[in-house]
């Protein structure tokens, strides 16, 4: 027997539920998806309120590119063993950005799903908010098979495959890593959230602000921050400093986005290379 | 949901996946530390020795795990933090690498960690060899066991791996962390001869008996370091949640530092920090000690958890005389009211044993289930009911 206002209030409360809980169900891997593979052990699921239970401490690692959820499964195949974890990261600047995190900048990339990564004991690849993780045990090359579970679980995930526009802002030459910084780009506080290139010289960034003006409340507390500054000419506002630890800026503002460069080393001109990043930007 | 998941096996495979490199020679004399210019505004610091490893360390170190910016460890090192911790895994080996550059040119001045997720002698040992290529350094100050639970956790092979690698030169002192099971963990690693530092989570929120069996593990000559001294509290809150937005503004962090440093059992800490307003916030900690408003911020907060939120500390397992699953359905009735995931919630209840699912706390006269922690058992496992039974 249903008991109605409890009914009524159950449905409220579901109806209550973010907007992104109320989206398509969130694909769950299977170890049926490659032939040859059984289960180990239940399946896993977790949510940004208990992945400390599976992971510890690295579950921070996790939450700070918006980690919502979590669906998991062992797979063995004779000795061998899968952990397959897929995490909805809630937008594809989350997933992008604990993809870059996690990738060896070492190895290259490769294209499946938005963007993958296979090495001999470990594999990933983040589609839309999606971000698949595969650990192998026990040790050797396992490549092969981590490529065939890619390709399997980039066909029940469905999602963008278009890398965030961002990454196509930062120039290439002498680039080492290009990845999504979740809070406090530059260790800044106030640079909130935004894309990072190292290159050997120094780095080039990219945050968003929520609208223009926000971004230009933003440069005014970055002015105020690094004391004396100089007035720049470029985009919308700009401005030039000086830092121990971040070495010469160059800091512009275009619109609702605030990039620039920080450069230790000798012999770069700041303010050529943030206008060639301030005419990329969109 | 299956609790003992392979997390830990994951870690361990995606921290072994870099191809382990031989360690480079010591040197015996690494380069001095650039004459970098003194920070301005550094407020005063406390030292306390790490047991009998002899090492000095502040009492606000830097656990580098989410950190993302090497300015911020740089700045941390200038400042006078001397202890940095991070581990094999975080971020895949690419934390290690990040904090290697920043701390580089200022190695000697340091006390520098790292953990292993190996389970056996050639895992860690390969892992060892690793996290010494990625940090660009030829030692460890200390090498941790990582995330250990229990005394059959500490394998022979593992403190032969540490020991082999103490001969090597590679690392100077042996430790483990742990993050739950301390009751019984820290005790055994306390009278363990070849154990010499014991990394444990360390907070408030905790039971007395962690700081009880701390002190007595600092008593016995072991170097103490406390991580996630500001997540227990806030363990169950993201950074969206308004509350902690409230209680970042207040100074309850700050204060949640303060509490733990204040217990002389504790030789350091490794709070995690992202930018330079939370290092600069995080270092007042040595300055200013533990007082009545930090005393009311976290009274405040336990007050808000207390009667709410489970802890996890199993203390109430096999207590209901229903045999309800308590922790689980608490954790539930948190989801949907804790975090709006109702639907998850009543997922998760509506997938207990159907015994569990269809009992009513109603039956029972009185409540066989008491929380060390204050939290009403009682009115939660019947608002569960209330919510998820429909």
């Amino acid at each position: 027997m249903f008991n109605k206002p409890l009914l009524t209030l159950c449905i409220a409360l579901s109806l209550a539920s973010p907007a992104w809980a109320g989206d398509a169900p969130a694909p769950a891997p299977s170890c049926s998806l490659v032939p040859g593979w059984s289960q180990s052990g239940p399946a896993r699921g977790y949510e940004a309120a208990n992945l400390f239970e599976y992971m510890d401490g690295n579950a921070e690692g996790y939450l700070i590119y918006g980690f919502h959820s979590m669906n998991g499964v062992t797979c063995r195949q004779g000795e061998i063993s899968f952990v397959i974890d897929l995490s909805d990261m809630g937008d594809t600047d989350g997933s992008y950005g604990i993809f870059s995190a996690n990738r060896d900048p070492a190895l290259p990339t490769d294209r499946i799903g938005m963007a993958g990564q296979v090495a001999p004991r470990r594999a990933m690849f983040v589609k839309g908010r999606w971000y698949v993780e595969i650990a192998a045990n026990p040790e050797g090359d396992h490549s092969a098979a981590l490529r065939a579970w890619l390709a399997a679980l980039d066909q029940i995930i469905a999602g963008s495959t278009v890398l965030p526009e961002a990454l196509a802002w930062f120039p290439t030459e002498g680039r080492q890593s290009l990845r999504l910084v979740p809070e406090s780009v530059l260790g800044i506080r106030l640079l909130k959230r935004g894309y990072v290139a190292q290159y050997d010289f120094g780095k080039a960034f990219v945050t968003f602000e929520a609208s223009p003006e926000s971004a230009a409340g933003v440069m005014q507390k970055l002015r105020a921050r690094f004391g004396q500054v100089t007035a720049a000419n470029l985009a919308d506002d700009a401005f030039q400093a000086t830092d121990q630890y971040l070495g010469r800026l160059f800091v512009f503002r275009k619109g609702r986005l605030i990039g620039g460069y920080s450069i230790k080393a000798e012999g770069h001109d700041t303010a050529a290379l943030a206008a060639a990043l301030a005419a990329q930007v969109r | 949901m299956n609790r003992n998941a392979s997390r830990r096996s994951f870690l361990a495979a995606a921290g072994l996946a870099l191809p382990a490199a031989a360690s480079a020679a010591r040197s015996s004399d690494p380069p001095p530390a650039p004459p970098h210019a003194a920070v301005s505004a550094t407020p005063a610091l406390e030292y306390r020795i790490l047991g009998k490893t002899g090492l000095k360390v502040t009492t606000v170190g830097f656990g580098c795990m989410i950190t993302s910016d090497g300015s911020v460890i740089e700045r941390a090192a200038d400042m006078g933090i001397t202890y940095f911790d991070t581990a094999r895994v975080y971020q895949h080996g690419n934390n290690e690498r990040m904090v290697g550059a920043a701390l580089k040119s200022r190695r000697k001045n340091i006390v520098l960690s790292s953990k292993t997720p190996g389970q056996n002698r050639a895992d860690a040992l390969a892992s060892l060899d690793t996290s010494l290529k990625e940090l660009g350094t030829d030692y460890l100050d200390i090498w941790y066991l990582h995330g250990k639970e229990k005394p059959e956790d500490i394998t022979d092979e593992l403190i032969d791996a540490q020991q082999t690698a103490k001969q090597a030169g590679k690392i100077r002192f042996a430790g483990v962390s742990t993050h739950k099971g301390q009751a019984q963990l820290i005790p055994f690693l306390a009278a363990h001869p070849k154990i010499d530092v014991i990394l444990s989570a360390y907070n408030f929120t905790l039971e007395p008996i962690v700081t009880t069996v701390l002190e007595q593990a600092a008593k016995a000559g072991k170097g103490t370091v406390a991580m996630k001294v500001m997540a227990g509290g806030f363990r169950r809150m993201t950074p969206t949640d308004p509350n902690y937005q409230k209680l970042k503004q207040d100074g309850g962090m700050l204060s949640a530092l303060k509490w733990v440093i204040r217990n002389r059992g504790v030789h350091t800490t490794i709070p995690s920090m992202t930018d330079i307003d939370q290092l600069e916030e995080n270092i007042k900690a040595m300055a200013a000690p533990f007082g009545k408003d930090d005393e009311k911020r976290l009274a405040a907060q336990l007050e808000y958890i207390g009667p709410l939120y489970c802890r996890m500390c199993g203390a109430c397992q096999g207590q209901c005389r229903q045999g309800l699953p308590v922790e689980d359905m608490l954790r539930f009735v948190t989801y949907a009211e804790g975090y709006g995931q109702f639907a998850l919630g009543r997922e998760h209840f509506l997938s207990l044993a159907p015994g569990h699912v269809a009992a009513s706390c109603g039956d029972c006269v009185s409540c066989t289930v008491e929380c060390p922690h204050g939290v009403k058992v009682p009115e939660r496992l019947l608002r569960a009911q209330e919510l998820f039974r429909c």
